[in-house]
């Protein structure tokens, strides 16, 4: 039944049918081949009580929220702000693009659209800096990743669906890991450059006037972040709710700046839909093979297999681990969370580890994923907005944040503390 | 037929809007919620139920829009070291599996619908809402999406048989890079 199921799996995504299909047929034929039941005639219910779900109702919220921002003009701003408070640091604006990514990111939640946007304001700037150009790039590409980790996630809420954990918690636990990596992404440059003082361009000063300055194009996106994370951890809103004050206070920032109109908020329309609709077949495609493989009892026989092989907890973790770094290298994020999650997750959490906590281990798994080659969208997405060049040079880049990032893995299975001890005082 | 595709496609544009606004009606109805709730202790009630409604529509809406967009995502680490005749058949494959699958959601999607009319069936809310009124919308989009699938399914195969390949990788192919990109930004 397992190696049906894989080599089903395998063979409808390798022949590059869509995501959503692949997932589906898989569950109508594991249907069909081990179960005496219609399970299919449950799909109309399950779909419309999915379809409906009001957590779920924080996705296009969410991505709306970020193609409104995007489409309001502060990404140029908030990246001039940034070079103005981090370029004096070794390394020089490789630090601003680490910062506006992970602030771009944590409102956006989406990483091609953060690697596309801070890319274009920053690659620019390379050749009249002379920094090394590879590891600028890799910045970036880097950096774009951070937004399914930082709060508002989309994947956090997807995890807390397939697994039935707590979307809030999961939120508070992603915190202090999501600025974390960002800040172990400043001093894995910071090193290189002492290292290699040629790589790090021309630093730039500013005073503290400057600084000054420049705070209100900084304020927007951390306006936009207080408003929603705020207001889950401060117990006034679900993340759903939190959303909907998001996507009004991106409104009103658009507003503010002059860029709200009504062929803006039309193409803003459009791509939140567009997103949203895939998106959700996806979720919907997920949730009845979830059902189809519990019901025929395939998830307790892989948990059964797994357990059964008498390796220790931490050794079967580390070989997921390695299962799903590899799985990244060839797999697209959101397929590959709603693949792995559902099958991985009870054989972690019957190993005796903390869903709450491999929740956000899994998040730094899936950021690998997007700069791991052959498959890593942000190295294309760089290397499109680049328009020059090879994309070696962005995957060279990228290397040494993918270090960095199984180095978060290693933090977290040492300190599992650095994701559980916020919502530890909260729950 | 290429021109009733871009017919259905408009069509798909439209619903799209209309998906959109509900989406952001919801945002706003919420928003009036939790700040009533917070500022004079007062709830309107069944803001979350009715926003999911219009998520449900929406999203349904929005389908047929995606998949003339070529938004619903493949995998494509294979498919792009292919040949292109292997590559257009397996687009082929991808796009018919899509909409059977689709079509197997419509039908249930169908005849929950139908059980609903029967029974007159109302949402255990204190709204009390009959669930004919957003599931029909819901339905709809399903119903929509499986049209323009078998449609845009033909009208590939249309132009393969014409002899112009390029142009049915267009339509039914993997999105370029750039292509990508340029949905991404502004």
């Amino acid at each position: 039944m397992l190696t049906k199921t894989l080599f089903i799996l395998l063979g409808l995504i390798a022949a590059a049918v869509p995501v959503a299909a692949a997932l589906g047929w898989l569950g109508l034929s594991m249907q069909y081949l081990e179960s005496p039941m219609p399970l299919h005639r449950a799909i109309g219910d399950m779909v419309w009580q999915t379809g409906k779900d009001f957590l779920l109702v924080a996705i296009p919220m969410f991505i709306m929220l970020g193609e409104i921002l995007l489409r309001s003009g502060i990404a140029a701003k908030m990246y001039d702000g940034m070079i103005k408070w981090l370029g004096w640091l070794p390394g020089g604006l490789m630090h601003a693009n680490t910062g506006s990514c992970a602030l771009f990111a944590a409102t956006s939640g989406s990483s091609v659209a953060t690697a596309a946007t801070i890319g274009t304001v920053a690659i620019p700037q390379i050749a009249e800096r002379r920094y090394n150009e590879r590891l600028f790039l890799g910045t970036v590409a880097a950096g774009g990743t951070l937004g399914i980790l930082i709060p508002p996630s989309i994947n956090l809420i997807l995890y807390g669906l397939l697994t039935d954990t707590s979307v809030p918690e999961l939120y508070l636990a992603g915190f202090i890991p999501g600025f974390l990596l960002a800040a172990l992404f400043m001093v894995t440059v910071i090193v290189l450059c002492i290292l290699r003082p040629g790589w790090g361009g021309v630093r730039v000063t500013h005073t503290w006037a400057e600084r000054i300055a420049v705070l209100p194009a900084l304020l927007p996106p951390i306006g936009i972040f207080v408003v929603v994370v705020g207001s889950i951890y401060a117990g006034l809103a679900t993340p759903t709710e939190a959303a909907a004050l998001g996507v009004v206070a991106a409104l009103v920032l658009a507003w503010s700046n002059g860029t709200l109109s009504l062929t803006m908020l039309r193409d803003a329309i459009e791509g939140t839909m567009r997103t949203t609709s895939m998106i959700m077949l996806i979720i919907l495609a997920a949730i009845f093979l979830n059902f189809v493989l519990s019901v025929i009892g395939l998830t307790q026989a892989l948990a059964d297999f797994v357990t059964g092989l008498g390796w220790s907890p931490m050794q079967t973790m580390l070989m997921l681990i390695l299962i799903l770094l590899v799985i990244g290298c060839f797999m697209e994020t959101l397929s590959m969370l709603l693949t792995t999650a559902p099958l991985i997750a009870p054989i972690v959490i019957a190993l005796g580890f903390d869903p709450v906590w491999f929740g956000i281990l899994l998040m730094v798994l899936l950021e690998t994923a997007l700069i791991t080659p052959p498959i890593g969208i942000n190295l294309y997405v760089v290397q499109g907005v680049r328009e020059r060049g090879e994309l070696s040079d962005v995957m060279i880049g990228a290397a040494p944040f993918v270090v960095t990032m199984i180095a978060m893995i290693g933090l977290l299975l040492v300190f599992p503390d650095i994701a559980l001890w916020l919502p530890g005082l909260f729950y | 037929m290429l021109s009733l595709v871009s017919a259905l496609h408009r069509t798909s544009r439209v619903f799209v809007w209309i998906g959109g606004i509900l989406i952001l009606g919801s945002a706003f109805l919420v928003t009036v919620e939790v700040v009533l709730r917070k500022v004079a202790n007062y709830s309107i009630g069944g803001a979350d139920e009715l926003s999911g409604y219009a998520f449900a529509v929406a999203t349904s809406l929005g389908f047929a829009y995606a998949l003339f967009e070529r938004a619903h995502i493949r995998v494509d680490a294979l498919l792009v070291i292919l040949p292109r005749g292997v590559r257009i058949a397996l687009s082929f494959v991808g796009l018919g599996l899509l909409i059977g699958f689709a079509a197997v959601i419509g039908w249930q999607a169908w005849s929950l619908v139908g059980d609903t009319l029967q029974h007159g069936s109302r949402s255990i809310t204190p709204m009390r809402t009959p669930l004919a009124i957003p599931q029909i919308p819901w339905l709809l989009g399903w119903g929509f999406f499986v049209l323009c699938g078998i449609v845009l399914f033909v009208a590939a195969l249309w132009t393969l048989i014409k002899g112009d390949p390029a142009q049915t990788e267009r339509m039914i192919g993997v999105k370029t890079l750039d292509e990508q990109i340029k949905d991404e930004t502004v």
